[in-house]
């Protein structure tokens, strides 16, 4: 039926013709551009299947557990594919995002077989790497009987690759010597400026350019625009208060969560730069902040500059992505920029948060399920769902290289290539991986509130959580 | 014969027969509280393999020099206390309004049952909502009043009064239906009596209502404040026990704990704690119960 | 007991309405929202006025939500499904158990009677997340995690307690004459218990049939920790509307809707019964 349309999409493979021509011919044979892409897509992963045995699994069934995420509805926009490519059955556990990682620790830490791969953060692999319930993918990845001579690892980009890679010693840098592979990058995000452009248009504002213009037009967009506060940040008593743009500008000063002292790890955010910092935050929060910022996740900072009701945000860029789009009151008037908090810095230093694959130590077949992992992180997959799917933002540098994918963002999302291609080098983890993270953080997310709320003054604050984190930090050897 | 020959053996067994089959299956789910005191006398974090061991007390008797701990005991123990006792004068209340047996009584006192229906997480998601100062309806309402800069959970000198607010909301209901219930039951004669006698609706409420209601005063308190002081749901969902430690109770720092710390022994060990002042507590409730019934029912 | 006078009735009138727009406001306004699209829901102020849509209920219960991303699969009414496996298999099972074991707590006096009804009691103290950890260990080696069966076992830690203390109460307060005269006529005692008793104390079992089904209904951690997502509740199921592309607010309250309407009907039944029941169980003058 489509035999044309087959050839042409072996062309394409072949690299002779672009998928742009492509699209024009299927396009002239009277075939769809959305089943013009799915024929192509399909031929592309038969052609996947040229130099390695896919079918070595046929009949197995790999079990997920995985979030309800954009990122899981694209995998299970393209899974058929899969499952025609490898012969093998996927069965999939979806939970909702606000109880998913305890869902994680509650499994792997009764040792369940259940599940063989799941998603997991970059910071989870902290706590479940020495827990031993991850596998080292280090020796899956450079064994070509296990994984398809195009995938590609080095297409990864590299500071993702390092961000999931670690040794476990506590203060070990991220990907250094001795590092295990504990999970791969599927897609991320860093954190930059996304802005009402409807509401800077009218204030005639440019985008914030470091931390004293951000608080400065916060303030302006408060005061000047009725109902409408200045900028949304996190605030609830969670680790996730302090990662996204809260450490990205701290770091921007060069400032860390640790020092390592005669091989021991000391807090470190008792120094004047972090005081000088914390104090510019709390009071960017106090005068031009959500009123109930002790309350504020993901879910309230992206639905209120959705709404309308905050100017900006200096959040996950694809949290302003999701916002420009649906049933939100100001899709299409969201625009991107990115930041760097401090006038001295060359260049904006985001935080990253980095959803990935892990491979269970209790599963029974590792095999299969790394034939999965590799398809649904392999450069087709990521294609599919970068132009297709809000599979965004991609790990790979190809699909960032993908004149479609360009395409289609340049033209719904104002400023947000410019806005990667600003924050991409810059962009990896600053935090010092360590196994009490989750602790700790919250517990510098609690002393952060405690500042806003006006119970402790910042200095204070500070040097009591310095000692609070010490002491814990000794308490379990470290 | 056989038959005379059994009837004993029958009248003193038939109370076990009776209650064991309960007893056995909730024994089958308890045998891993054994287990959970043992891991509360370990150094168990899931993190650190390598660190597990026994160490008898040493995660109780870190408590006693920990701050964060006595504020979690403080914090559990104000906001049982609150809770039970507005839910139950608002209940006590209700139910009293509600007593006599009309069609609208009875369809209302169903009605007022809808915020109990409605899972406590789930409803601390709709409050958050409506109490947001952009898009909340009750921020909007008090905004009205006058008190544009109420801020609800989000400030600790507000936090604990919304949280007890909305488990107020859920949980007099409870409270409200057990009273009822047992209101309704009590026998006609002594308020007949005392009408008769013309006696102050206060004096029949004091010294007959009162002390003929008090079992069922006492088993409502009982459950709402076992669950009150092992609340979760909606402190969670509203606050997470924040702002700051402001509403660190039990539960969730327990759940911090063992969930997204991997501290399994710690979290253990608040949790025996928490039960033994549960324990304690539904003692002192259980005799005095006992008490009243063996009264009442021997006048 | 007697005749009000007027301005009791009047005050009476005005503090049931207050205590109605307490409590039924926000349902009411819960209401409203699921009739609405999130973006009639997030308005800066919030309004009463708005053009009413089914899309929250269509999405639901048809289990597919039409977005811009494709269409995304909904397990609401599974989730709606197993809610009602779990709480109504379990009530009845808490039936079985405790309402024989609530009688002889009530009418006999034996030995270790008060303490095997005190641990009983007790189950319902012993804080879940110290139970869970143990527990999830114990179920995956017996084969019982992710199992209806091992569920229901555990939910029986919140209906058994329940249910056995307010129906003792409740046989408590019923006369032993009735019982007795029904015995000396020549019938068994199980034909007493069966064809008396428990009739006689219908009202407290409703009751507390139906209050344990809320909590049943309402439990949120026993099924995330032990069962995969093909046997999780509505609670879990809710809070799949909280997306990373933002809260579902409209299909959070039809949710909320959906899933309170089985409990309604519920006590709207045992009302019936609550009702009946009283007017046998109280002793008239």
């Amino acid at each position: 039926m489509h035999e044309k349309a087959k050839d042409l999409a072996q062309a394409v493979i072949r690299k002779e013709i672009g998928r742009r021509e492509f699209l024009r011919r299927t396009g002239q044979l009277g075939l769809g551009a959305a089943a013009s892409a799915h024929v192509l897509n399909m031929m592309q992963t038969k052609a996947l299947a040229a130099d390695f045995d896919w079918k070595k699994h046929e009949g197995t069934t790999v079990n997920l557990l995985m979030n309800k995420h954009p990122y899981m509805d694209a995998m299970i926009a393209n899974l058929d594919n899969f499952k025609e490519l490898t012969g093998m059955e996927v069965k999939y556990d979806v939970f909702p995002e606000d109880v998913y990682f305890d869902k994680v620790t509650a499994a792997l830490s009764s040792g369940s077989t259940q599940y063989d791969a799941f998603m997991t953060g970059a910071y989870q692999t902290w706590q479940y790497g020495p827990a031993g319930w991850l596998t080292d993918l280090s020796e899956f990845i450079s064994d070509p009987a296990l994984t398809n001579p195009n995938y590609n690892w080095d297409d990864v980009l590299p500071n993702l690759r390092a961000a999931t890679a670690w040794s476990g010693i506590p203060g070990a840098p991220l990907g250094g010597d001795g590092a295990k592979q504990w999970a791969i990058p599927w897609g991320f995000e860093l954190n930059s400026v996304a802005y009402n452009k409807r509401i800077f248009d009218q204030l005639s504002m440019t985008p914030p350019e470091n931390m004293d213009d951000m608080m400065e037009k916060a303030a302006q967009i408060q005061a000047d625009v009725d109902g409408v506060y200045g900028i949304g940040v996190r605030g609830s008593r969670s680790w996730a208060t302090i990662h996204p743009g809260f450490l990205s500008a701290y770091a921007n000063f060069g400032q860390t969560d640790f020092t390592m002292e005669d091989g021991k790890l000391m807090a470190a955010m008792g120094t004047a730069e972090s005081k000088e910092f914390h104090a510019k935050w709390v009071k960017m929060i106090q005068d031009s902040g959500p009123k109930d910022w002790s309350t504020y996740t993901w879910y309230q900072v992206g639905t209120d500059l959705g709404a309308g009701a905050s100017g900006m945000i200096f959040d996950a860029d694809i949290l302003g992505y999701f916002m420009n789009g649906g049933g939100n009151a100001e899709a299409g008037n969201l625009a991107y920029s990115a930041f760097a908090a401090n006038p001295q810095a060359d260049a904006p230093t985001p935080n990253v948060w980095i959803w990935s694959l892990g491979l269970s130590q209790f599963s029974s077949q590792k095999e299969a399920a790394w034939a999965w992992m590799q398809w649904a992180s392999g450069t087709e997959h990521g294609l599919f769902g970068a132009r297709q799917m809000d599979f965004v933002n991609p790990v790979r540098q190809s699909v960032w290289d993908d004149a479609d994918f360009q395409s289609r963002i340049a033209k719904s999302y104002s400023g947000y290539l410019e806005q990667y291609k600003a924050s991409a080098p810059g962009s990896k983890i600053y935090f010092t991986p360590q196994p009490l993270f989750f602790n700790l953080t919250t517990e510098w997310a609690a002393s952060l509130q405690k500042m806003v709320a006006g119970e402790v003054p910042v200095d204070e604050g500070l040097d009591q959580l310095v000692d609070s984190v010490n002491r814990q930090l000794r308490s379990v050897g470290l | 014969m056989s038959a005379a020959a059994k009837r004993p053996f029958m009248r003193l067994a038939l109370p076990y027969i009776l209650s064991l089959p309960a007893l056995l299956v909730c024994i089958g789910i308890l045998i891993p509280f054994g287990t959970a005191v043992y891991y509360s006398m370990q150094r168990y974090n899931l993190a650190f393999p390598m660190g597990r061991g026994f160490i008898w007390f040493e995660n109780y008797q870190a408590f006693l020099t920990d701050p964060a701990f006595w504020n979690t005991i403080r914090v559990s123990l104000l906001y049982t206390f609150l809770t039970v006792t507005f839910e139950l004068l608002l209940g006590l209340g209700v139910a009293l309004l509600l007593q006599r047996r009309t069609l609208m009584n009875n369809v209302l006192s169903i009605m007022l049952m809808l915020p109990l229906m409605i899972a406590p997480a789930i409803a601390a998601l709709m409050w958050k909502l409506m109490t947001n100062p952009n898009f909340g309806i009750l921020s909007y309402l008090v905004g009205l009043a006058g008190l544009e800069d109420f801020k609800w959970a989000s400030d600790p000198g507000t936090a604990l009064f919304t949280v007890v607010l909305v488990d107020v909301w859920v949980y007099t209901p409870f409270m409200m239906i057990l009273l009822l219930a047992g209101l309704r039951a009590l026998p006609r004669q002594p308020f007949e009596a005392a009408e008769l006698d013309g006696v102050p609706s206060s004096f029949v409420f004091f010294r007959i209502t009162l002390p003929m209601l008090t079992p069922y005063i006492l088993t409502a308190v009982l459950f709402r404040m076992l669950e009150s002081i092992q609340q979760f749901d909606i402190i969670y969902a509203m606050t997470q026990g924040g702002p700051g430690d402001t509403l660190m109770v039990f539960q969730v720092q327990a759940y911090l704990e063992r969930y997204q710390y991997t501290n399994v022994g710690r979290s253990a060990a608040l949790l025996m704690v928490l039960w033994a002042i549960t324990f304690i507590l539904s003692n002192i409730f259980v005799k005095q119960w006992l008490r009243l019934r063996e009264r009442a029912r021997g006048v | 007991m007697g005749s009000d006078s007027g301005w009791k009735r009047v005050l009476r009138g005005v503090l049931l309405t207050i205590v109605a727009l307490f409590f039924l406001f926000p349902i009411f306004w819960v209401f409203l929202m699921s009739f609405q699209t999130n973006e009639t829901i997030l308005r800066i102020p919030p309004s009463i006025v708005f053009e009413p849509t089914l899309q929250n209920y269509v999405a639901l219960i048809s289990g597919k939500l039409v977005s811009n991303a494709g269409v995304l699969e909904i397990a609401f009414m599974k989730n709606l499904g197993n809610s009602l496996i779990l709480s109504v298999v379990s009530v009845a099972l808490s039936l079985l158990l405790g309402v024989p074991a609530a009688y002889a707590f009530a009418r006999f006096k034996f030995r270790l009677g008060e303490d095997i009804a005190f641990t009983l009691l007790s189950f319902r103290f012993a804080p879940p997340l110290l139970v869970l950890l143990p527990l999830a260990l114990y179920f995956q080696s017996m084969g019982l995690i992710d199992t209806y069966f091992g569920l229901i076992w555990v939910y029986q830690l919140i209906t058994l307690p329940l249910i056995l203390w307010i129906v003792r109460g409740y046989f408590e307060d019923i006369s032993e004459d009735i019982e007795y005269a029904y015995r000396v006529d020549g019938n068994s005692w199980l034909r007493t218990f069966l064809k008396i008793s428990v009739p006689l104390a219908r009202p407290g079992i409703a009751a507390a049939m139906l209050l344990a089904f809320i909590f049943a209904w309402n439990n949120f951690v026993f099924a995330l920790i032990l069962a995969s997502a093909d046997k999780q509740p509505v609670t879990v199921g809710a809070l799949a509307f909280v997306t990373a592309s933002g809260i579902q607010y409209g299909q959070i309250a039809a949710s909320i809707v959906l899933s309170v309407t089985p409990t309604l009907l519920l006590a709207l039944y045992a009302q019936r019964y609550l009702v009946e029941g009283l007017s046998l169980g109280a002793v008239k003058g």
